[in-house]
């Protein structure tokens, strides 16, 4: 990373699933998981490095774009990401969010790192809010079949009207 | 400079009684936590985080505030260091209902000696505590076990 970031703002997130590093993988990258546990929305790329990378609202709006900056499958992955329906936030640019998959047994250690050379950045703010509930719904729905209903549907107060 | 603050935020399908019963009920504790948190949890009473197998006091502190099931608040520190102001912190644990059927359970672990030993172990350590609380809530048994404490 470069030293703007280390200047700016970040957010942290450690978790522990049992579950093993592929379908972790899957089910942080393939529609057909994230629509059940990330508010319906699925990740359009081809997951290649420098390859572009969006984040899709069900009603076709763009909730974020950027690309893969770094791709080590089942174990790390790095997103350049800007939010898109936001003006606030996506005035702040390009961000960079780091997955970290580390097996330990039978379980998984997820390390979400999110980054952005902004200091007390608004898009900062925002994602430290929505990892929380959007990782804790991953975890129930790998080690229980269910996530976590509050995070199962894309949010009304995000609605296109 | 203020002192470094921890802060986890964890979303339980559960009821706040049942996070609550997680946290200090020695058979809940004694699958994910590996010890037992032994107290009268009246206001100003000692507490002690016991070892399951030995019973040696690896935290201690006091209760500052204990208002089940919502809110509970402790000092935090090594029992060769309570005395010394400096080296205790303070866990503030946060039950709240959330929409349906969830719980948001915030812990709040403050008051830190920056670059301490102890800053670094509850870093590490809190994340493991509290997904393998949330394991054991929602799927009845406990994350296979985490590497003892040293």
């Amino acid at each position: 990373m470069t030293e703007s970031i280390t200047k700016g703002d970040s957010f942290v997130y450690t978790i522990y699933i049992r579950t093993t590093p592929e379908k972790l993988w899957d089910a942080l990258t393939k529609p057909e998981f994230t629509r059940q546990y990330w508010c319906e929305t699925w990740q359009d790329s081809t997951w290649e490095k420098d390859s572009s990378w969006k984040a899709m609202i069900p009603d076709g709006r763009v909730a974020d774009s950027g690309e893969v900056v770094e791709i080590d499958k089942p174990r790390k992955l790095v997103l350049k990401w800007r939010n898109e329906f936001r003006p606030e936030l996506k005035a702040e640019g390009y961000s960079y969010c780091t997955y970290e998959l580390e097996p330990e047994g039978d379980m998984v250690k997820l390390t979400v790192l999110h980054e952005i050379a902004v200091p007390k950045s608004k898009f900062i703010e925002a994602v430290s809010s929505g990892w929380p509930p959007l990782l804790s719904s991953l975890k129930s729905l790998l080690e229980t079949g269910e996530p976590l209903e509050a995070t199962t549907k894309w949010p009304k107060r995000h609605s296109k009207d | 400079m203020s002192k470094p603050a921890f802060v986890y935020v964890t979303y339980i399908a559960s009821t706040p009684k049942k996070v609550w019963s997680a946290l200090l009920d020695g058979e809940m504790t004694r699958q994910y936590w590996d010890h037992f948190n032994v107290s009268d949890w009246k206001v100003g009473s000692r507490w002690e985080h016991q070892r399951c197998d030995s019973k040696k006091v690896d935290i201690a502190g006091t209760v500052v505030e204990c208002s089940p099931p919502n809110r509970l608040v402790l000092t935090w520190a090594f029992p060769n260091e309570i005395e010394d102001a400096t080296k205790v912190s303070h866990v503030t644990f946060e039950i709240e209902p959330h929409e349906n059927n969830m719980v948001r359970l915030t812990v709040i672990h403050d008051e830190l000696e920056a670059g301490s030993k102890m800053e670094q172990g509850i870093t590490r350590g809190w994340p493991i505590v509290l997904s393998g609380l949330k394991t054991l809530l929602e799927t009845g048994t406990a994350l296979p076990m985490f590497p003892k404490h040293s």
